[in-house]
């Protein structure tokens, strides 16, 4: 698979550390951790204001999409046959390669030569912008954020703020030097301008570009159409002005009916950014009829499985019900001590702790499902209620069952175990513990360097025991 | 009323004192408190590197040890979390083991949950002069519910005055084998937790998890913060031993 060797995931470790000290990335997060979380919040408290609870909604969501998880077969025939009765051309692909050549089949077919894309996961996952680079064909990225991480050479580093990483000084410059014009010193008062101004570059992309591309929110199965739920505006251009829309998203995001798509778009945009509605919500069916006088003249839907068809009636087939709202990684610790791109693939944060493992190969991210404090802040805001610890937990129990994990850890690990099974002699060997331990303290009680836990004790200076166990202690107690 | 005092390793091995101060907030509340002899390790370390095998043995051993009490109590909302939820589905699948999981588990309680549910306690031994703030541990709050329970309790030890801290509900950085796993990474999630207690300003930082504790007061004291206490719930109601 392709996507396995994109993924830069075996280098969690040395990555985090990395980000952990990058001071700028670290400024960028820090502001943008209690913006996410406050807005979240506030979104969730208004569902009273609406006569709504969260709770309830959650279940009802969650059901939804369990429906469809639980008959995903029939549901896909159910709407590629509504989506070809609308005119559309529904295709398949079985992995990031078979996207690629859809892609470059339908643009060589239709003369293309500038796409213009709407954000998709899917084409990230597909590494899809290289292979139309390659083919002699122009991605422009139209979502602010991804636009600015395209210029950059970036990949995404948060689902739905792209560029959350990146500082207003950074954009500025890559504008300056892409935009071709001098760099100017720029306040925050001046973001507007920033966004006018990528807005002017963009616009001629639109207008010339003969392909767009867009991921879809969600797939209608009753109606056939595909569900673009946005901010920015640029997702109805693409999907409307050039000669050729292509959809490409993954066969999981089939919702039956609109009345759950409304269903779901209570949670959605709240979960993601905390708004009530999203500025736009687009449903998008079929192509341009005759007299019409917008839309595309020929609509394509790319339904892609890269790893999801395994995951239905598997151990993890709760990741499937994922809406991709970005809640989990928003009140994730780990995430916003690290940034995105520490993941080393698509998707970043818990979801991606779960997927990226399950779609490039559980040898391929072994640190992901362990980069977790077990914290479940992730687990209790997912608008459907997905266990991300616990697939988490079950991703590190196949590790070991398939003799994964580093033998260190498993003889450091099966040592413990057979020790603490053995009552008698875990108690003379923690009170040994307990004596090394007061030992290694320096003068005022604490442990500066303690060599079994170095990552740890780097950061902290340890209260030393007292020297001898509860147990000891205990014990002596009931004798005297 | 017998029960069994589950200390937990961790408090065993770092900080007896929660365990005497467990033991004597419950003999004070008129209970019989065994603490059972063959007792070491929950298991929680095994389970949660996913290690499935290892993992059962300590649960079978500790239900063996702990199944013939009314009550269990455990100063840990982690390890108590292991009790309850993780052992019915370590076993389930093997019969007679499963029904006992199931049944030490609803008769396992942290202990702020057990001197407020179960017994309603009102006269705690323990007395306090100064402000606290409370961190909610993860697997105590969104594990088993734990959130109003110590506040009561510290609401009725005389002369402490409780003061929230910004984000209270928000993880240590601690998760066990992550701290050793991934330590810079637990650093930058345990300052955030330090700037949210130095945002308090109070006395001492309280919570019902020494892995919590020993992982925020490891920093506070790197950070040059030797003034905040950092004392488990246990360690205040109960108060100083001799008392």
């Amino acid at each position: 698979m392709k996507a396995a060797a994109r993924s830069q995931a075996m280098f969690f470790q040395a990555r985090a550390g990395r980000q952990v000290r990058n001071k700028g990335l670290q400024k960028a997060l820090a502001k943008a951790r209690p913006l996410f979380v406050g807005k979240r919040a506030k979104g969730i408290a208004g569902l009273a204001g609406d006569g709504l609870d969260f709770a309830e909604l959650r279940s009802a969501c969650e059901a939804i999409r369990r429906r469809v998880v639980d008959d995903l077969d029939v549901w896909l025939e159910i709407f590629e046959a509504r989506a070809r009765a609308t005119g559309a051309e529904v295709l398949w692909a079985r992995d990031g390669e078979e996207i690629c050549s859809h892609v470059l089949d339908i643009a060589r077919r239709n003369g293309v030569t500038k796409v213009v894309k709407s954000k998709s996961m899917l084409s990230e996952e597909a590494g899809l912008n290289e292979a139309l680079s390659a083919a002699g064909i122009q991605p422009v990225e139209t979502d602010l954020g991804e636009y600015i991480v395209q210029l950059a050479g970036e990949a995404p580093s948060h689902i739905i703020a792209p560029a959350v990483h990146k500082s207003m000084a950074e954009v500025e410059a890559l504008f300056a030097e892409h935009h071709g014009r001098p760099r100017q010193e720029r306040t925050s008062a001046d973001i507007p301008l920033m966004a006018r101004e990528a807005r002017a570059v963009l616009r001629q992309h639109f207008l010339t570009a003969e392909m767009g591309i867009s991921g879809a929110n969600f797939l209608i199965a009753e109606s056939g159409s595909a569900a673009l739920v946005t901010n920015e505006g640029n997702g109805r251009m693409v999907t409307t002005l050039p000669r050729v829309h292509v959809v490409i998203t993954g066969i999981e995001k089939i919702v039956p009916t609109l009345d759950d798509f409304a269903t779901l778009m209570r949670l959605l945009p709240r979960s993601a950014t905390g708004q009530g509605i999203s500025n736009y919500v687009s449903l998008l069916t079929g192509t341009r009829a005759a007299g019409e006088t917008e839309g595309p003249e020929k609509t394509v839907f790319i339904l892609v499985d890269n790893g999801r068809a395994a995951l239905a009636g598997s151990d993890f087939s709760d990741m499937l019900r994922c809406i991709r709202c970005g809640a989990c990684m928003n009140h994730c610790p780990v995430y916003f001590s690290l940034g995105g791109h520490a993941y080393g693939w698509v998707y970043p944060g818990p979801m991606g702790s779960v997927l990226t493992p399950l779609y490039t190969g559980i040898e391929n991210a072994l640190d992901l499902p362990h980069a977790s404090t077990g914290c479940n802040q992730c687990g209790s805001v997912c608008p459907v209620n997905i266990p991300l610890p616990r697939l988490m937990h079950r991703l590190r129990e196949l590790q070991n069952e398939r003799g994964l994990r580093p033998w260190r850890e498993r003889i450091a690990l099966r040592a413990w175990g057979w020790l603490a099974g053995r009552p008698a002699l875990y108690r003379r060997v923690s009170g040994r513990a307990a004596r090394y331990l007061r030992w290694l303290a320096d003068d005022s009680g604490r442990i500066r360097v303690f060599g079994l836990a170095p990552g740890w004790s780097a950061g902290r200076d340890l209260a030393a025991p007292p020297g001898k166990t509860f147990h000891e202690l205990y014990a002596a107690r009931k004798r005297a | 009323m017998r029960l069994a005092l589950f200390v937990t390793c961790l408090v065993d091995l770092m900080r007896p004192s929660i365990g005497f101060a467990s033991l004597r907030l419950l003999e004070s509340a008129g209970c019989e408190v065994v603490v059972p002899p063959g007792q070491t390790c929950c298991g929680q370390p095994a389970w949660s590197a996913g290690n499935r095998r290892i993992a059962r043995d300590l649960a079978r051993q500790a239900i063996a040890e702990l199944e013939d009490y009314d009550y269990v109590v455990i100063p840990s909302g982690s390890c108590t979390d292991q009790v309850r939820q993780v052992y019915p589905e370590l076993l389930a699948d093997e019969p007679p083991w499963a029904l006992r999981a199931q049944v030490l588990a609803a008769r396992c309680y942290e202990l702020s949950q057990f001197l407020t549910e179960v017994l309603g306690v009102d006269d705690l031994p323990g007395a306090f002069s100064g402000s606290v703030t409370y961190h909610d541990s993860c697997k105590g709050l969104r594990g088993l519910g734990i959130k109003q329970q110590p506040r009561d309790l510290l609401a009725k030890v005389p002369g402490l005055s409780l003061v929230e801290m910004p984000e209270c509900e928000e993880c240590c950085g601690f998760g066990g084998a992550f701290a050793l796993r991934f330590g810079d990474v637990s650093t930058a999630i345990v300052d955030r937790k330090c700037e949210s207690i130095a945002a308090a300003g109070a006395d001492a930082v309280v919570g019902g998890d020494l892995g919590c504790l020993l992982n925020i007061e490891g920093r506070l004291r790197r950070r040059g913060d030797l003034a905040t206490r950092v004392l488990h719930l246990a360690e205040v109601l109960a108060g100083p031993e001799g008392q």
